[in-house]
């Protein structure tokens, strides 16, 4: 992917070219940080999480495949009890609930895998090694033409190295 | 990830998890958190006289294992009545330390509790080998390992399932979920960890296999915005569940008919105790870990004192769980509990009894004292009296139980045989073999969340910070 990449050591100068870079509206911007802060998250002012979606897809048909299962399998070999009912919702309330909590966190993590994008097979288009470690840092895809213009700003703004990715 | 916590609209902020008592005033910026934490991954002269100590261990139940499936369980020291043993002793003791490591990384993670930051990643790590090593006990116990998968609920060949309503299918429900989803839990956390690692690494090979570990992670805000979400819906799934395993563990006991055990009480109590050892086996491992690694400033005074604070009240609640069995006992008015529990303080198990007592209710009474809860040598000691004590509470729970039953022609006794202690020496070994491996390949302290605490670099100064 085409771009520019700006590296920054301070959190505060990462902000404001964020909210700069917003207003200009230079191209899709993707901000690298070693740790989640909520300053970044507050400019950046991305869209919700869609993550919460698998969990509670994945919890119900857990839930469901749960009961499912073990009151099938008392009703297709019954174990006949005087007094009993033959398919008891109380214990397989165990049964329901671990498998709920088994696909849901399973789905969860489905779901952050795909929205994520990740496994990736490359890591070395717009990103530097220093993001993982104490920098901050903003990718920005554009063409050539408004390269120029997006150097300009992230440089304004401190960056301690800017350059063109392709 | 405390992102789920509200954000201030306004300014450049502090630390992320804004709480005195767990800031980490000796980290100045996030270059030294990586340095320090992977100067944790070089190898030393004690960590190898660690390692092969516990190797030593680990063969001497591998050993044992091999002698029990050659001559038969005979071998064990089991004897009508009192068919479970060591196996299920050690099996219940195993689980139990296995709970505090998924309650630091999610309860207290919801509740804000800002001290986990620094213990979590060894209290995941030690939980995730923790129930290892249990699940290993059942199928010791059945003594034809190869037919293990018997515990498995799927139909025979006529589509006959097994019983849902037994506790030992709950069973294994309940630790098949608990250990997938804490092994999630740690390698989720990871991620992030190991990308640091990635990027630090400088052997191809190595840095090939750390590429693959990491997925490609980048730390980019979309990465990092789906992570927080899914780790926040993990630990709330992780709370009811850690709360469940436990009590499902307590019904192999509380469902039966037998003095001692038909006790509404087990779940919560359960639940307390396995808190209560688990927090002590977090102590046996991360104190010497902070001196050893030189992570005093990270592991302070003040975590160990938050979790001292959990020790004590968990303590006292187990504590209050004995009381209420013999107050229980004594106001059924049925014979058989009375005389059952007589015969747990007084009887031919008194010992036990009196051990555990003496490590779970006595001595973690100390901690009221501030002085001995920021004392790591003592903390350190004390966690090696509660595990010694939790381990006798499900020996009194056990043994008792089946030797001193409703009639008196089938009171018996039990003799734990030498393989049944090589066993419990062996599953110690299999422990720490694989913590010890554990911390010299990943790092033991969550780089990512110690980075959320400390100030980041700003260029214009606001509540502290470093420029």
């Amino acid at each position: 992917m085409q771009g520019v990449l700006g590296a920054f050591r301070e959190l505060d100068t990462t902000v404001a070219a964020i909210k700069d870079l917003k207003q200009k509206r230079l191209g899709e911007m993707t901000v690298y940080s070693p740790t989640i802060r909520h300053e970044l998250d507050d400019a950046i002012d991305g869209p919700n999480s869609v993550v919460r979606r698998y969990t509670l897809i994945g919890g119900l048909l857990g839930v469901s495949f749960g009961y499912w299962i073990a009151i099938w399998s008392s009703e297709y070999w019954p174990l006949v009890t005087g007094g009993k009912a033959i398919a008891s919702w109380i214990p397989y309330t165990i049964i329901g609930f671990e498998v709920m909590v088994l696909v849901g966190a399973l789905s969860t993590v489905a779901g952050m895998f795909i929205h994520s994008r990740v496994p990736r097979l490359t890591t070395t288009t717009g990103y530097d090694v220093r993001f993982s470690s104490g920098h901050f840092g903003i990718f920005i895809a554009c063409d050539a033409a408004k390269a120029p213009q997006a150097e300009a700003l992230l440089r304004e703004h401190g960056a301690v190295e800017v350059r063109r990715e392709d | 990830m405390a992102s789920v916590i509200h954000p201030v609209r306004e300014g450049i902020r502090g630390p992320n998890i804004a709480s005195a008592d767990v800031q980490l005033p000796a980290v100045r910026d996030y270059e030294q958190v990586d340095r320090e934490i992977i100067a944790t991954l070089g190898f030393t002269k004690k960590w190898f006289f660690g390692l092969s100590l516990a190797v030593l261990a680990m063969l001497i139940g591998a050993s044992a294992w091999l002698f029990q499936i050659y001559w038969g369980l005979g071998q064990a020291g089991y004897e009508p009545p009192v068919m479970w043993g060591n196996y299920i002793i050690t099996f219940v003791f195993w689980v139990g330390i296995g709970h505090a490591g998924t309650l630091i990384s999610a309860i207290l993670y919801l509740f804000r509790a800002g001290f986990r930051t620094s213990i979590y990643r060894a209290a995941e790590a030690m939980t995730v080998f923790a129930v290892m090593t249990a699940g290993l006990f059942p199928i010791i116990h059945i003594g034809r390992p190869w037919k293990f998968f018997w515990l498995v609920p799927y139909p025979n060949w006529r589509l006959l399932f097994p019983n849902f309503k037994s506790p030992l299918v709950w069973d294994v429900f309940a630790i098949s979920t608990y250990l997938t989803i804490s092994t999630t839990f740690l390698f989720i956390g990871l991620i992030p960890d190991i990308a640091v690692l990635r990027d630090k690494e400088t052997n191809p090979i190595r840095k090939r296999i750390l590429s693959i570990l990491s997925l490609g992670w980048r730390n980019s805000d979309r990465e990092w915005r789906h992570f927080a979400k899914a780790y926040l819906f993990l630990a709330a799934f992780s709370t009811p569940l850690v709360l469940s395993v436990h009590s499902v563990v307590s019904f192999d006991f509380a469902m039966a008919l037998t003095p001692g055990w038909h006790a509404s009480i087990f779940p919560p109590y359960f639940v307390a105790g396995a808190i209560f050892s688990g927090f002590a086996m977090v102590w046996t491992i991360t104190i010497p870990m902070r001196k050893w690694f030189k992570l005093e400033h990270y592991i302070t005074l003040n975590h160990l004192d938050a979790t001292a604070k959990v020790v004590l009240f968990t303590s006292m609640v187990v504590g209050c769980a004995y009381m209420i069995e013999f107050f229980i006992a004594w106001y059924s008015g049925v014979r058989a509990e009375q005389e059952f529990f007589w015969n747990r303080v007084f009887g031919q198990w008194w010992w036990a009894a009196w051990i555990m007592l003496l490590c779970n209710m006595a001595l973690p009474m100390s901690l009221w004292s501030q002085k001995l809860r920021r004392n790591p040598t003592w903390l350190f000691v004390l966690s090696l009296f509660i595990n010694l004590g939790m381990w006798f509470e499900r020996f009194v729970i056990v043994v008792p139980s089946l030797s001193h039953e409703f009639e008196p022609w089938q009171w018996g006794s039990y003799t734990p045989s030498w393989i049944d202690m090589s066993f419990l020496i062996g599953s110690f070994g299999w422990f720490f073999m694989w913590f010890l491996l554990f911390v010299k390949q990943l790092p033991v302290m969550a780089i990512m969340e110690l980075k959320e605490i400390v100030v980041p670099r700003n260029k214009h100064a606001h509540d502290g910070g470093h420029h």
